[in-house]
């Protein structure tokens, strides 16, 4: 009798998600991988040739090569802003992360335009530069590496910036006070306090924007060249460009095989962090 | 050049510390030179009698926040190798005053003396203090022996001697054997021996202790306040120790410094502040007391309300100038009333009103004739025997027992 | 200040502290910034600083089929994935927080999943499953795909709100013989109001800004302002698009501010 009622209750709270995750969230995924195997023929041919392609092969190292630098500059300008924040007085703090958390919020495609505008061959700071040395400077900023790289740390400083500052508030100001009345130095109480009790917003951080630059399309698309295109921009252009449906479920499981094993962990390690 | 005995090599060093820069360096230099002359470490050497009377002078430190003083200017000088509390009520300054001689913040005004040389201004770092702190400030991602080494690494000791020393201090306060635990698997207790010993491993010039045993229970804060004691005596460093708990404030200083509002209520050993309380707020704070109130009769007479005269000690006020006086409970006496009454005692007859028995000691409120309330404290008896309510006593009190305050 | 130790070491390393993290600052804010002084400058050229200031890129804006439409389309999608998500959200949100059931580790992994699966793929897999359904092209289907990246949001932001409050005002309700839903409607929701709005907000926010989704699955009716937006840039960077984002980046402040005074002062979290 109380079963029944608590499945009822359980039932009536979760249909509406239960539906969704259901009919909406769970079978693109399956679709992908079906269209992939060539539905139930299951054949792993497609594989094959795609590991096999030069372009594939191409834009996963440009993917990772990407990711890697991006994420690596970003974890450390976020963690600067991080410690910048931790040290300042509580109403300040809400202020100065208002001016973080704005970019986080503000759509990709409103940046990637500012920085077309700001660094393109006419842009601005092209412009600054020609008219501080009396030259007509065009330096290529943008629709290349540098480019892409820029929009994406500007893009992933903001959501590192916050698991850092959560480690760092949560340090006890006392072991603080305690290192340097031991006689610790600026320096050694940075590396042997700061950086070593924040390290678990670090890696959470870190491996979060990583797997969400994996991923990433429109910096790349916008403000990368041909030689920037990533593993999205890649299933993009199988499938609505050559219409080639297969190729792209292929490789868009591989990506999500990617993106899954660096996930994993990360969600593996908070669970055992939380108990 | 012959190599100087280890004594005065030390007072060398000592004296060098009055050049006007590079303090730090030399405290650092100090802690060196131990490093050559292996474990002797941890024990506070002889000072010569050159060295500078106090451990710490404070002269005339201050402390505001705007226009709140958290401490007003106040004088302390602390001698050599003593056991020093400062003890008051929360925002009572203690802490305040513990914070300027750490570093944590530099005062309003004046300046503070460590050795004779002037820390005022100077970073926590440099000063060489130790300080052990009421939640532990353990670095919880280090072993015991990592934290206890920690200050030892930041002098740059080789690796031997960090390993000697941290041994020694770990012995001293009984946590041999646990050097490879992280400080979340220690008991409080234990997390607190490892403070004391990575603030004792680097032999301060003084220890400071803010609060070190209010995170811990009652019969662990006894046996610790005991531990804490043997380890002043060994260790011969002068102590600052904070606390609010006035009972282990007496059973452990050389001196108390009581203070209140941000200033100093009274200084002196807990004799005096326990016998000899100067005003009422130090005779209220520390232990119980009967307050009475009146005027100076002369004569070695005060007249207190329902125009009774009391003994007191001798006055020197003048004749009609308003009198407060304190009898501590325990030596206020319940007699019957055919016991006679020797010459300098008070008596009063009373009703008793209430009373309670907590445990080895029974306080009996009584309700005087007068309108006067006092209470009085007796060893106990069995309750047949017990003063009960109602009972119609007479208390009397000798004018020996009986403290004169500043009003 | 005469109170504070000066410590020429620290302070060196602060004064560098402060000087990085301000270029960060600056670095973060400069596309922004950049972006609304040309939405106020003329039609003709896109030039920085803009020579003269006026309102015709939004006039522009405003007058053109070819903009508002993708404008208006944005709204409804976005209000229509913000109700659903939201009522969806909250009920999941509160009983996965509150009670222990059989399927709970899984329905939660599923229903949070494309927080970590590129939106790429779940963009080709909708597009796959809903040509299956013939449903392509139309605005139910971009809802529905938004609904699922939104979903996630919400039940995170309402579980933190849930988390917050006193299970004894629950508990209590119930000995006082409300039935659960009587008490959900009673006692939960009324206090969750703060987390409900800003969860919105974000939901509203979300989906309006939502690209690569809307990329795959928008026919040329039920185009949004965002695949507009990214059209416009791939073809030519027209003066438009400043005020397009000057737009956008209005909600986003608008959302911001909204919900950091929903919270007061707990900072810690995003």
């Amino acid at each position: 009798m109380n079963m029944t009622s608590s499945i009822r209750a359980t039932a009536i709270f979760m249909s509406p998600a239960a539906l969704i995750a259901i009919f909406i969230v769970m079978p693109p995924l399956l679709y992908v991988v079906y269209t992939s195997v060539n539905g139930l023929a299951f054949s792993l041919d497609l594989y094959a040739d795609v590991v096999a392609s030069k372009l594939f092969r191409q834009t996963l190292i440009t993917t990772f090569v990407i990711s890697g630098i991006s994420c690596f500059v970003s974890l450390v300008l976020g963690f600067v802003v991080a410690l910048h924040l931790a040290s300042q007085p509580a109403r300040r703090r809400a202020i100065l992360l208002g001016l973080v958390l704005l970019p986080l919020w503000t759509s990709i495609l409103v940046k990637c335009f500012a920085f077309m505008v700001l660094l393109g061959r006419e842009g601005v700071i092209n412009s600054i530069l020609s008219w501080a040395f009396d030259a007509h400077i065009q330096l290529p900023m943008i629709l290349n590496r540098i480019g892409t790289l820029i929009g994406m740390i500007n893009w992933q400083v903001p959501l590192v910036v916050l698991p850092i500052l959560a480690s760092l508030l949560a340090i006890d100001e006392a072991v603080y006070r305690a290192a340097s009345i031991m006689g610790a130095k600026p320096a050694r109480i940075f590396w042997t306090v700061t950086v070593r009790l924040s390290l678990p917003g670090v890696l959470a951080g870190l491996l979060s924007i990583f797997v969400m630059s994996l991923g990433s399309f429109m910096v790349p698309a916008l403000l990368g060249g041909p030689k920037d295109l990533m593993l999205s921009n890649l299933v993009d252009y199988y499938s609505r460009q050559v219409l080639d449906w297969p190729r792209a479920s292929t490789i868009s499981v591989i990506l999500f095989a990617i993106s899954v094993s660096f996930a994993a962990p990360l969600a593996l390690w908070r669970r055992s962090r939380r108990i | 050049m012959m190599p100087l005995p280890r004594e005065e090599r030390t007072q060398q060093v000592a004296r060098d510390d009055s050049r006007p820069n590079g303090l730090g360096e030399d405290v650092v230099s100090a802690a060196r030179s131990n490093r050559r002359d292996g474990s002797a470490g941890l024990v506070a050497k002889n000072r010569s009698e050159n060295d500078p009377k106090y451990a710490i002078e404070l002269k005339d430190i201050s402390k505001y926040f705007g226009s709140l003083a958290a401490l007003h200017p106040t004088k302390l000088a602390v001698n050599r190798g003593e056991f020093l509390t400062l003890l008051g009520p929360s925002g009572s300054g203690k802490s305040t005053l513990l914070n300027l001689i750490a570093g944590g913040s530099g005062p309003s005004t004046g300046s503070i003396f460590l050795d004779g040389r002037d820390i005022t201004r100077m970073p926590p770092r440099e000063r060489g203090i130790g300080m052990v702190f009421q939640n532990y400030a353990l670095m919880p991602h280090m072993t015991v022996f990592e934290n206890v080494a920690y200050p030892l690494r930041a002098r740059h000791f080789d690796r031997s001697a960090i390993r000697a020393k941290v041994t020694e201090a770990l012995d001293r306060v009984g946590l041999r054997g646990l050097e490879d635990r992280k400080p979340r698997q220690l008991s409080g207790g234990q997390q607190q021996r490892v403070g004391i010993a990575r603030c004792i491993v680097y032999a301060p010039a003084i220890i400071m202790m803010d609060e070190p045993l209010g995170a811990l229970d009652k019969n662990l804060r006894e046996q610790m306040q005991g531990e804490i004691k043997r380890l002043h005596k060994d260790l011969g460093t002068t102590f600052i120790y904070v606390t609010h708990d006035q009972e282990e404030a007496l059973n452990m200083s050389d001196r108390i410094c009581l203070m209140s509002l941000g200033a100093i209520a009274q200084l002196g050993t807990p004799d005096d502040l326990y016998f000899r309380p100067r005003s009422r707020f130090v005779a209220e704070f520390i232990g119980e007391s009967n307050i009475i109130t009146g005027r100076v009769e002369g004569n070695g007479r005060m007249l207190v309300s329902g125009n009774e005269t009391f003994l007191v000690p001798h006055e020197k006020r003048s004749t009609g100038s308003e009198l407060t006086v304190m009898v501590r409970p325990e030596r206020v006496r319940i007699c019957g009333s055919a016991e006679s009454v020797t010459t300098g005692e008070n008596v009063l007859d009373g009703e008793v009103v209430g009373t309670a028995f907590v445990g080895g000691t029974t306080r009996v409120a009584i309700q005087c004739a007068n309108g006067l309330h006092m209470t009085a404290k007796m060893m106990s008896d069995r309750l047949a025997t017990r003063p009960a309510a109602g009972d119609q006593v007479r208390v009397c009190w000798s004018s020996i027992d009986t403290v004169t305050l500043d009003s | 200040m005469t109170d504070i130790i000066d410590d020429p070491l620290q302070r060196r390393y602060r004064a560098v502290g402060t000087a990085l993290a301000v270029s960060v600052y600056v670095f973060l804010l400069s596309p922004l910034v950049i972006t609304i002084p040309m939405a106020f400058g003329t039609a003709n050229t896109l030039t920085f600083p803009p020579t003269e200031f006026s309102l015709d890129l939004f006039r522009t804006f405003f007058n053109s089929p070819g903009w508002v439409n993708p404008l208006l389309n944005s709204i409804k999608i976005a209000l229509a994935t913000t109700s659903l998500s939201l009522f969806a959200g909250t009920l999941a949100a509160y009983w996965l927080v509150r009670r222990e059931f059989l399927g709970r580790a899984l329905i939660t992994g599923v229903i949070m999943s494309p927080l970590i699966v590129p939106s790429v793929i779940s963009g080709l897999g909708l597009y796959l499953y809903f040509s299956y359904f013939r449903i392509n092209s139309s605005t139910l289907s971009i809802v529905l795909g938004h609904i699922m990246v939104v979903l996630p949001f919400v039940v995170v932001m309402i579980m933190a709100g849930m988390n917050k409050l006193d299970r004894n005002l629950e508990f209590g309700a119930e000995l006082m013989g409300a039935g659960t839903i009587r008490m959900f409607v009673t006692v939960v929701l009324p206090q969750l109001v703060p987390s409900l709005v800003s969860a919105a907000l974000f939901a509203f926010l979300s989906s309006f800004d939502e690209f690569i989704l809307s990329w795959f699955l928008s026919g040329p009716d039920t185009i949004t302002l965002p695949v507009r937006m990214y059209n416009a840039l791939n073809w030519e960077v027209s003066p438009v698009i400043a005020a397009v984002s000057t737009l956008m980046m209005a909600l986003s402040l608008v959302v911001c501010v909204a919900a950091i005074s929903l919270r007061k002062a707990t900072p810690a979290d995003g």
